[in-house]
């Protein structure tokens, strides 16, 4: 199956940084593929995120998404991939459909696009009878929702997700999940980020584990519990490989 | 242009929401505008509409004082106090008067004074008759100085007393010319006969001085008043205070990430900022235009004078476009340049309140010293209002104000390339 995300030797030193944020990164993504990027606090997770979608540019190395490069192709990259940020990226002070009609126009989205596709995805989270609330005036678990909604009303053929279910109830994530899995089922390769590893190992169909800016192994949630001796859960591989040391 | 309209849709919305942002934009440069009106209108009005009481103590009584009274009474600035309680006023009565503080000037007429202008009348006729062989009127060689005295209430401003004194240096001047004219009508032959006396009168009117305006003869000049300044110079302050809401819209969308989801659609930016600039520069010209409104026809309720558009009103248009121009990409400027509201705000509100005063939005820049009328040139406010006065007090077209168009576009060229190339460097992260 052809690579959807393809990274190589992803190299980033901030400016007034200690250490690289990514140190020779490598990473690739069948399509169709629902892959969790695993690492502690400073792994690198969000660097690599922000370099897939054009925000940062590297020192080194390259990142392709569908064979198009990242840094030198960031306008059809982004059209096909849809990011939910890890805060709420949504204006606050307007509806949730005031939100997605006015994000479906800066996608170049017609009425009836937007009217259809807000209106399904309303509906598969559980939002379509709070869209003509103020974002602001949402629930944790609505505003993540709606967040996810914004990020898929151009139909992207990659997801890429940052710590999507932080600080949700129980319910909200469950139907976070639910909807990435049947997402995915759709045919669209996801890659999302966690720190929650029992969430990971529920819904991946591999894992990435990264730390101190480098790739540390992967491969499918029960092949890695099964060959890193001593580990029953996705959890211990992860303190397997990353350690038990805190980081900040 | 789709992402253009929605973008506009959207800030419309925001807008309609932030009803302290709302007020800021319409009710306080409409509250500015009518308050400093009313404040400024007896400033303005720089003596020549304003009635003043004058008090005069006549130890003349000759022809100098009647001359001098008959005219203070009949011009519109004077109201002549020469008597109190039915006692005609005394100098010291005069100065206690206005030691308290109850009058702004006061006039005292010496005794004497009529006799020693007729004298000197008499004298300066018999060198013309010497000259030319007629007749002499009789005239002390001795001399006495006699001075028409005026006392001001000390905190009067110079050009009021200014005022005052060439006021009555005029009649005192007429009186003068008057006797001056009776005696050489005398000399000419004539027994003090009324028609010669009138030709002398003709002679010395043929030269005067009439005032008319610079385009349109057919109008009288139209002065600077409280309205004429104000209106304008208000509505442009207000225009440009449309850097605390569009500055304070950017950085909150900032704050809430929603710029970060514009940065990540595919050729969303450039949409979304023509998009904010169209918007808020619409909002400066409804604004300037609400302000005219009332100008027009509120200001006169309050018993000012109505805004005068000029004889090209239609000209104000693309002025006031390029002013809201300017405004809103200098609210964009301090948008993008601050990371924060608490260092924008404040940093925005002072900075359009130095820029006014320097543009002469508080006082007209013609009255400030001539290193400040330089420093003005600096303020995009200066050439928002001289563009503006071009029109509605010089009663200039639109090519008159080539040259304050040509600034203002080139200072939002500026801040824009500015804000661009900032942007392009800031920092977004999807954490």
């Amino acid at each position: 199956m052809a690579l959807a995300l393809d990274i190589q030797g992803l190299y980033k030193m901030y400016k007034g940084g200690w250490s690289p944020a990514l140190d020779g990164m490598d990473i690739s993504v069948r399509e169709n593929q629902l892959l969790g990027l695993l690492g502690p606090n400073g792994a690198g997770k969000s660097t690599t995120i922000n370099i897939l979608c054009g925000l940062v540019i590297p020192d080194k190395g390259t990142a392709k998404i569908f064979g198009k490069d990242c840094v030198s192709d960031t306008v059809t990259v982004r059209s096909v991939i849809g990011v939910v940020p890890q805060q709420i990226a949504l204006f606050g002070q307007l509806t949730a459909w005031e939100n997605f009609r006015y994000f479906g126009k800066l996608y170049g989205l017609s009425n009836t696009q937007i009217t259809q596709r807000a209106g399904n995805l309303l509906k598969r989270l559980g939002l379509d009878a709070h869209a003509d609330k103020r974002v602001g005036r949402y629930s944790g678990g609505m505003k993540r929702r709606a967040n996810i909604i914004a990020s898929l009303l151009h139909q992207p053929q990659m997801l890429i997700l940052d710590e999507p279910t932080a600080g949700v109830d129980v319910q909200s994530r469950a139907m976070i999940l639910d909807f990435l899995k049947e997402y995915n089922e759709q045919g669209k390769t996801i890659v999302y980020t966690s720190h929650l590893m029992e969430e990971a190992e529920q819904i991946c169909d591999e894992v990435v584990i990264i730390d101190e800016g480098k790739f540390i192994t992967k491969g499918a949630p029960k092949e890695l519990i099964n060959n890193t001796p001593g580990c029953k859960r996705l959890e211990d591989v992860f303190l397997h490989y990353t350690g038990h040391s805190v980081r900040d | 242009m789709r992402k253009v309209i929605a973008t506009i849709i959207k800030e419309w919305i925001l807008l309609r929401r932030d009803v302290a942002g709302f007020m800021l934009l319409f009710l306080m440069p409409a509250i500015l505008i009518v308050v400093m009106a009313l404040i400024q209108d007896a400033p303005f009005k720089d003596y020549q509409n304003l009635r003043f009481d004058l008090l005069l103590a006549d130890n003349d009584h000759g022809r100098l004082a009647a001359e001098i009274t008959r005219g203070l009474k009949q011009s519109d600035n004077f109201h002549v106090i020469d008597s109190i309680d039915n006692q005609p006023l005394s100098d010291s009565a005069l100065k206690q008067l206005l030691q308290q503080g109850n009058y702004r000037v006061g006039i005292v007429i010496p005794a004497g004074a009529t006799a020693e202008m007729v004298n000197t009348a008499n004298t300066v006729a018999n060198k013309i008759a010497e000259k030319i062989g007629v007749g002499k009127l009789p005239a002390r060689e001795a001399r006495s100085n006699k001075y028409v005295r005026i006392y001001f209430d000390p905190v009067s401003r110079p050009t009021f007393r200014m005022s005052v004194n060439f006021a009555l240096d005029k009649l005192i001047t007429a009186s003068c010319s008057n006797v001056l004219i009776d005696r050489m009508s005398k000399l000419s032959g004539d027994t003090a006969s009324a028609p010669p006396t009138e030709d002398f009168r003709k002679m010395f009117s043929g030269i005067g001085i009439r005032e008319e305006a610079l385009n349109d003869k057919t109008k009288d000049t139209a002065h600077i008043n409280s309205v004429q300044h104000n209106v304008p110079a208000w509505a442009i302050f207000g225009m440009f205070f449309i850097v605390i809401p569009l500055a304070g819209n950017m950085i909150r969308e900032r704050d809430e990430r929603s710029a970060l989801r514009v940065q990540l659609i595919p050729n969303a930016n450039s949409s979304v900022a023509l998009g904010k600039i169209f918007f808020y520069t619409l909002v400066c010209m409804l604004q300037f235009a609400l302000m005219l409104c009332i100008g027009l026809w509120l200001l006169p309720v309050f018993g000012l004078p109505a805004l005068y558009l000029g004889l090209h009103p239609l000209a104000l248009l693309p002025i006031v476009l390029c002013i809201g121009l300017s405004a809103t990409s200098y609210g964009f400027f301090i948008g993008t340049l601050f990371k924060t509201a608490t260092q924008a705000m404040p940093f925005g509100a002072i900075s359009v309140v130095i820029l006014s005063a320097l543009g002469g939005i508080w006082i007209p820049t013609d009255i400030m010293p001539a290193a400040m009328q330089k420093l003005a040139m600096a303020s995009p406010l200066y050439w928002g209002l001289d563009a503006v006065n071009d029109i509605i007090l010089r009663d200039n077209k639109l090519s008159g104000s080539f040259l304050a168009l040509s600034v203002l576009l080139a200072f939002s060229t500026l801040l824009w390339l500015v804000s661009l190339r900032i942007n392009k460097t800031r920092a977004y992260s999807v954490q």
